[in-house]
């Protein structure tokens, strides 16, 4: 593993993948695969970052509370956008074998107050769906026909503030069952369990990146935009203003300039106008597509 | 959207065992089941993104615990002294761009009640509160009433059961060709199957993942052919370059070779919103050029204004004129 990136200058680094795992011996398969490298500064959990493909990951420590601790961390430390991912990757205890299946929770339970979280689109094609039980103690019984974690509810509880619903992700590879229990499972043996499903999580990866661009894209605010609010004073009410205008303007006439539009540099109220009036002369040809 | 793509299915702990759940998960064989408590607690949570859950909405099974049949809005739907609705789904399998769903719910999860045995005593009791009324009942309000029909079958039951009700009447909406559950019974003459429609071109751009505007045509010309009563809803009417013509050949397709005895009303109402929904539904997706629109807000409402409205209106009601008595077309208004 390269060894440190430092905080400063991550802020254009356009972060699009949170990693929130429990375990090291969890993180390093993923840490490797997507290139990280540790970022040094980062006093609370260790995080690691690739600003390149926009991966970043913390490791978290076991338990509900320090998952959502680390995530809120991470999410704080390094200004996370509204349009990223956060996955929560790791192992599980499972009712059933076999060991080393890759199953996405979509419902997470809180075993001890019964709050339910449901993250998530189905991705079915690559990691079979199933319930999930976090609990505060590992799970010997395996009563329920579900996984068994201990940090994802935690986590579950604060990554969709983060950004949303469905960008908040859980995957777990099952570790132990009634017949392997979990005594046998060593820091290796947890390191190759994800390793072998890499693959399959580099495909979900894929999928969930589609949604981000799409999320992206409908939160951008376009840099033409950001260049006239900088440089025409305007109050909050009309900065926001201008962005709804602007960005059916831009819908509107997506091959014209804004250097096309006159309007008195001073005032952002009449530049408001502009468009909008820009897009009254339009109404009565306007076209659908 | 074809409903087997359906990947997820949630059910209510408490209808596990119900025989509606226990044939609609027969209907998914390779879903995942997950047990719920109650379906709010999936469906009205906060932090949900519409927009992204539409790309592959999961399926909630629940049971409907009250205000099984509620009034319409004045101004929505026909002559009817009173008007009812009832919603045994809520969501829908289309996303049409327009569709004031969007802003309705924060999940775009469909949610399928299957305690239909509920919705007709409540309608039962309705109608015997309103003896003597002449009543409508609108089923579609808060999905579309075919849809899911293969699925479902809720509006074989609300046939059986209008079909012994004869003086009320029923009007599934939809923009569904799913329409062998009817062909293969006897019309039942109070039982209105009514049509959205817009022009292709139109329908093509904003009614995403629904049949398409031919398809529709036909499936109701064969309704009618059969016997059936069909409406047809142009609602709402989207404005755009040259849409008159394509309005005026739309009616006419629809008109060509459609017997008027199973004409039974005509509607058309314009696009509108209230401001909150609008708002929700033009952020989902704001570089749509229907909501790119310069519109106008009066009252609450945002819509095209009086102007295109009634332009578009009178124009509606011309075109209609020429193969329909005007006692059959009505113009909506909320």
């Amino acid at each position: 593993m390269k060894r440190g990136t430092k905080n400063d200058g991550l802020a254009e680094a356009d972060l699009q993948f949170c990693w929130v795992i429990a375990l090291r011996s969890e993180a390093n398969p993923v840490i490797e695969a997507f290139g990280m490298k540790t970022l040094t500064g980062a006093s609370l959990f260790p995080v690691y970052i690739n600003p390149d493909n926009g991966h970043t990951l913390v490791i978290s420590g076991v338990g509900s509370t320090k998952s959502a601790a680390a995530a809120t961390y991470l999410k704080t430390l390094l200004h996370i956008k509204s349009y990223a991912a956060w996955i929560n990757v790791g192992i599980a205890g499972y009712y059933q074998e076999p060991r080393g299946e890759l199953y996405q929770a979509l419902k997470v339970l809180n075993q001890d107050t019964g709050k339910a979280n449901f993250p998530g689109l189905p991705f079915s094609k690559f990691a079979p769906g199933s319930a999930l039980s976090t609990v505060s103690k590992r799970e010997q019984n395996f009563s329920a026909q579900v996984l068994y974690d201990m940090e994802a509810s935690g986590f579950c509880e604060l990554a969709p503030l983060f950004s949303c619903n469905e960008l908040t992700y859980v995957f777990k590879v099952v570790s132990d069952t009634p017949h392997t229990p979990a005594s046998l499972i060593t820091n290796k043996v947890v390191g190759e369990l994800l390793e072998k499903n890499l693959e399959k999580l580099s495909k979900l990866v894929g999928a969930i990146g589609d949604l981000v661009k799409d999320e992206k894209r409908r939160l951008l605010i376009p840099r033409e935009i950001i260049d006239v609010m900088e440089n025409c004073h305007f109050t909050e009410s009309n900065r926001h203003k201008l962005k709804q205008v602007f960005r059916k303007w831009r819908t509107a006439f997506p091959d014209r300039s804004l250097n096309e539009v006159s309007y008195p540099q001073t005032s952002a109220k009449e530049f408001i106008t502009k468009l909008e009036q820009e897009l009254l002369n339009e109404a009565k040809d306007w076209k659908l597509r | 959207m074809e409903v087997e793509v359906i990947e997820t299915v949630y059910v209510e702990e408490e209808i596990i065992d119900h025989s509606v759940t226990k044939r609609v998960l027969k209907s998914f064989p390779r879903a995942v089941v997950i047990e719920i408590s109650r379906y709010q607690e999936i469906f009205n949570k906060r932090h949900q993104n519409f927009r992204l859950q539409k790309k592959n909405p999961g399926l909630i099974l629940a049971k409907k615990h009250d205000n099984f049949v509620l009034p319409v809005p004045s101004g929505f739907g026909m002559d009817a002294q009173k008007n009812f609705y009832f919603s045994h789904m809520y969501n829908c399998i289309y996303d049409c761009r327009y569709c004031f769903l969007q802003g309705m719910y924060s999940s775009a999860h469909n949610v399928l009640f299957v305690n239909y045995d509920d919705f007709f005593k409540s309608i039962s009791d309705t109608i015997v509160r309103h003896a003597g009324s002449s009543l409508t009942f609108f089923s579609g309000y808060d999905c579309d009433s075919l849809a899911f029909e293969k699925v479902s079958g809720f509006a074989a039951h609300a046939i059986d059961f209008f079909s012994k009700h004869p003086s009320v009447e029923l009007e599934l909406r939809t923009k569904s060709i799913v329409t062998s559950p009817l062909m293969k019974r006897n019309p039942v003459k109070n039982c209105i199957v009514a049509f959205s429609l817009s022009p292709q071109k139109i329908a093509g751009i904003l009614d995403q993942k629904a049949p398409n505007v031919g398809r529709r045509i036909k499936a109701l010309k064969q309704l009618a052919k059969a016997g059936w009563s069909v409406g047809l809803r142009f609602d709402p009417l989207i404005y755009c370059n040259d849409w008159e013509n394509m309005y005026s050949e739309l009616i006419e397709d629809v008109m060509d070779d459609l017997d008027p005895s199973n004409l039974h009303s005509v509607s058309h109402g314009p696009l509108r919103f209230p401001k909150k929904m609008y708002k929700q539904i033009a952020s989902l997706h704001p570089d749509n050029r229907l909501f790119s629109f310069p519109m106008e807000k009066k009252g609450g409402i945002i819509s095209y204004g009086a102007e295109i409205e009634e332009l578009m209106s009178n124009r509606i009601q011309t075109e209609l004129k020429k193969y329909t008595t005007r006692s059959k077309v009505f113009r909506c208004t909320v």
